[in-house]
């Protein structure tokens, strides 16, 4: 997949993490997720329709899905309560609503933004569609971004 | 002044309170609603002011929410903010179209929501 079709959602990101949140977070090189099932213990999902058809996962370890979820709300939560699932949905919501606009050609529509918790769930990626995982480092623990988005 | 802040996230709709009640709104006029469908059973039993209202929810999406509401005879003219993280151009015109006020893309900093509200909420409509 192009840069051009990966950097909408690089960009989306790194304004909700570092500019808008104030997380501390700088991406690594993306690259082909061979394995894409085998993610953090919380991810958001959120599907693409239009032109196209995708998603966008964001996926965090527990701690570091509680303490993005502080930095939203400016409270402190110290367990994965319905409020840290509730805001997770809401990142990745903002994630891929935000990255639309730099993918015109799409017509992306997005669905609502589901959240899973633990590794017994199964993503529903597109079939035939890569994965793009572009990883994250951060104060509050490492995450990541994956993309599928048929081109 | 009522005001009805719509958002499926519970998140937002409490940092949207949360500035309402800084600019001394009493809790008691401010009522929230986490889909479309809930907030036009409020806003058929209150008057309601202002909205501010997410795009993508569901039961009954924003867009579809500022339909309905336009069609309302008695909220012709009431301000509508649409909150939203739906960030292409088309999305702002389909809301513009559909009747909205005044549009955000979400994140937002709570300066600039305050600023689009205070148009509203201090000075009774855009200066």
């Amino acid at each position: 997949m192009k840069a051009q079709y990966i950097n909408p959602f690089l960009t989306a990101s790194v304004n909700l993490f570092r500019n808008y949140l104030g997380v501390e977070c700088s991406s690594k090189a993306p690259y082909l997720n061979q394995d894409p099932q085998n993610l953090d213990e919380v991810t958001g999902i959120i599907g693409l329709a239009g032109e196209t058809v995708g998603a966008v996962v964001l996926s965090f370890g527990r701690e570091t899905a509680i303490g993005i979820a502080s930095k939203m709300a400016e409270k402190k939560y110290t367990t994965l309560s319905n409020e840290v699932i509730d805001i997770v949905g809401e990142l990745v919501n903002i994630v891929a609503g935000n990255a639309k606009k730099d993918l015109l050609e799409f017509r992306i529509s997005i669905s609502l933004p589901g959240v899973l918790v633990g590794g017994g769930s199964k993503i529903k990626w597109p079939a035939s569609v890569p994965v793009i995982t572009i990883p994250f480092d951060s104060e509050l623990g490492p995450f990541s971004v994956n993309v599928s988005l048929k081109v | 002044m009522k005001i009805l802040v719509i958002d499926d996230a519970m998140v937002m709709r409490n940092i949207h309170k949360n500035i309402l009640l800084d600019f001394g709104i009493p809790d008691t006029d401010l009522f929230e609603a986490p889909d479309g469908k809930q907030a036009l059973q409020i806003a058929t039993s209150t008057s309601i002011d202002l909205f501010l209202v997410d795009w993508n929810m569901p039961e009954l999406s924003g867009l579809d929410f500022v339909k309905a509401i336009r069609a309302m005879g008695c909220y012709k003219e009431t301000p509508i903010i649409m909150v939203t993280s739906e960030a292409a151009r088309y999305n702002v015109l389909e809301a513009i179209e559909a009747g909205v006020t005044n549009y955000i893309v979400k994140p937002i900093k709570a300066g600039l929501l305050k600023e689009k509200l205070e148009k509203h909420v201090l000075w009774g409509g855009e200066k």
